[in-house]
């Protein structure tokens, strides 16, 4: 009945799986290694964030910074449950990288991916202070949800649908940003605000990934992307001009 | 990692002349765990002359049915199908995993929802699970199947269907489709896009229906996703399951290790990715296999490289090689050769690893 050609062009074809059985070995490869990704950059994010909670100028300020830091946790542990369906050891992934650690804020890594866990490379910079933190989580936050509508539309359809019901917290998320960034600048620190934003937007940018790459290809054919990087980061650009034409006018 | 439960079992009734419904008895204090959402299905294992087998089976009882059944259809040159089909006993054990799988929704006792189904064959069986289970807990909701077989004489659980519709007689809509004999055009033949179009013309009300469960082969469940899409259903509502379970015979043996054991020598590995061989020189000692395929430029797969994830498993194809740690593989992979190459290192002058198996 399914042997694995037929399985390939059945994906190939629109079509969906909803069992590691089914998977053939580089599906399963590419599979998992999408979901380290998002894993790894969840924890480490929010792993970043918890440091962030307690320069939350107020109460409300720091409810919003916890829920993020909370939730994040909550999607990576998500993704990392359906990994462990494909054989993750879940209980040692999750101490197996110190997800906290980070980069001196000077250091440049380009798009060179950084050994140890596979958080995006964005995610290995450090947060300086509270309006720093409300910047970056308005550029990765855009950048996150962006990416999570491509991947709420991949072929392993547990994964596809975890990340449907994770689109909306992170949507949420921004919105807190967005809140937190128009407090800011009207409170008079605008120019503390562009100057995060400045840093962080190259640095966001470049978590899309270069331009079509075999890997792209390769992963359109299983179905686990649609659109390709470039597609994606000329949607963020628009999103976060925006975003910022609004907040500092 | 996976743990398996003995199973007894308690029942074996034969449904079509090539399948079987087994009724399986956890043992008491493992009753728990065998608890299921409907949709879900079992993973066997199985020894065949010394070496593991496993297959997954769908669970056919709805929640409350009270037992744990599972369909099995015989596969020409299927191991696993084969052996439930003539040579299990009652009385006899089985090993599984507990119940897996997200082929279902969330129940909602309260609301009027009207579901499809579609099934070819034997994806008939999560099917069932689900009607019966749905007719049983949302009393307000109506379900319409559409069930396409080859012939009169293979269609799984034809009474019990039967049972259901005439308990049901509001609720639920039973549509066979068969290839070979059927008086009207439109219940007979194979599901195409022209027959869809006829069907959700006519007789299936796509856009009243919330949601649509797909089980079959996979050129059947392209076919109807495409036309349910055409006729306005949203693709998130839109649920499939597919399984590998009919996929016949058993795995290669491993190769057997051959080779010199100098340690501080170099191995010839021949790296096989995305059907490419390459063959790449490394040192026996101080870089891992995947290491040594990344660093000739290979893009080979990996995430975690501390032996956890799984994500750079590969198959030693040829030669011999020993992994340094290893917390995601099991006995099973192990045993037919699969490594986690971040923690494999050559021990044999020459390997083959491959990737793509």
């Amino acid at each position: 009945m399914s042997d694995e050609n037929d399985i390939l062009a059945y994906l190939e074809q629109g079509g969906k799986l909803t069992a590691p059985d089914n998977a053939p070995a580089r599906y399963r490869a590419e599979l998992l290694r999408m979901m380290a990704s998002f894993v790894d950059s969840e924890l480490a994010g929010a792993a970043g964030f918890a440091d962030v909670i307690n320069q939350g100028p107020g109460i409300t300020e720091r409810i919003a910074a916890s829920r993020i830091v909370l939730e994040k946790f909550d999607h990576g542990e998500r993704v990392l449950k359906i990994m462990g369906a494909f054989g993750a050891n879940t209980t040692r992934y999750q101490t197996v990288h110190p997800w906290s650690a980070r980069i001196a804020r000077d250091d440049d890594l380009g798009t060179t991916r950084r050994d140890g866990d596979m958080r995006l490379n964005v995610l290995h910079y450090p947060i300086n202070g509270w309006a720093d933190a409300v910047a970056m989580n308005v550029l990765m936050g855009a950048a996150s949800v962006i990416q999570l509508k491509e991947l709420a539309r991949c072929s392993y359809q547990p994964l596809a649908e975890a990340f449907q019901d994770i689109l909306p917290r992170e949507q949420r998320h921004l919105e807190l940003g967005r809140e937190g960034m128009q407090k800011l600048v009207s409170e008079g620190a605008a120019s503390e605000v562009a100057n995060s934003v400045d840093y962080w937007e190259s640095r966001v940018a470049a978590s899309f990934g270069g331009p079509a790459s075999r890997r792209f290809e390769m992963l359109q054919k299983f179905g686990l992307r649609h659109q390709p990087n470039e597609a994606l980061l000329e949607a963020w650009k628009a999103n976060i001009e925006k975003t910022v034409s609004e907040t500092f006018t | 990692m996976a743990k398996f439960y003995p199973l007894k079992v308690a029942d074996i009734r034969r449904e079509t002349r090539d399948s079987v419904v087994l009724t399986l008895q956890p043992s008491a204090d493992a009753t728990d765990e065998f608890e299921f959402v409907q949709g879900q299905y079992l993973t066997f294992r199985h020894k065949f002359d010394g070496e593991e087998l496993r297959r997954s089976y769908s669970v056919c009882s709805g929640i409350s049915d009270g037992t744990l059944r599972v369909g099995i259809k015989k596969v020409d040159g299927g191991w696993f199908s084969s052996f439930a089909n003539d040579d299990l006993k009652v009385g006899d054990t089985l090993e599984a995993m507990t119940p897996m799988g997200n082929f279902h929704s969330s129940l909602k006792p309260d609301e009027a929802r009207h579901y499809l189904g579609f099934a070819g064959g034997s994806g008939i069986t999560p099917l069932v699970s689900i009607i019966k289970t749905v007719m049983d807990k949302e009393p307000k909701s109506t379900f319409t199947l559409v069930y396409g077989n080859r012939s009169a004489n293979s269609i799984m659980f034809r009474e019990e269907l039967e049972d259901l519709k005439n308990s049901h007689m509001e609720r639920l809509n039973v549509i066979h489709i068969l290839e070979t004999e059927a008086d009207i055009d439109l219940f007979s033949g194979i599901l195409t896009p022209d027959k869809c179009d006829d069907l959700f013309g006519r007789w299936v009300n796509v856009k009243g229906a919330d949601l649509a469960f797909i089980c079959g082969p996979e050129p059947m469940m392209l076919t109807i996703a495409a036309a349910l899409k055409k006729h306005g259903m949203d693709e998130a509502a839109i649920k499939f399951e597919l399984f590998a379970s009919a996929q016949p015979g058993k795995a290669k043996k491993r190769a057997a290790p051959k080779g010199g054991s100098d340690a501080g020598g170099i191995c010839k590995a021949t790296i096989i990715l995305d059907g490419v061989r390459r063959e790449i020189e490394m040192k026996k000692h101080g870089q891992s296999v995947l290491d040594a395929a990344i660093s000739d430029s290979l893009d080979a797969p990996f995430a975690c490289k501390a032996g956890v994830c799984s994500t750079c498993r590969a198959k030693v194809i040829e030669g011999e090689t020993e992994m340094e740690a290893n917390y995601a593989l099991e006995d099973y992979e192990v045993e037919r050769g699969y490594v986690l190459t971040c923690q494999c290192y050559p021990l044999s002058d020459k390997i083959v690893i491959d990737y793509d198996q």
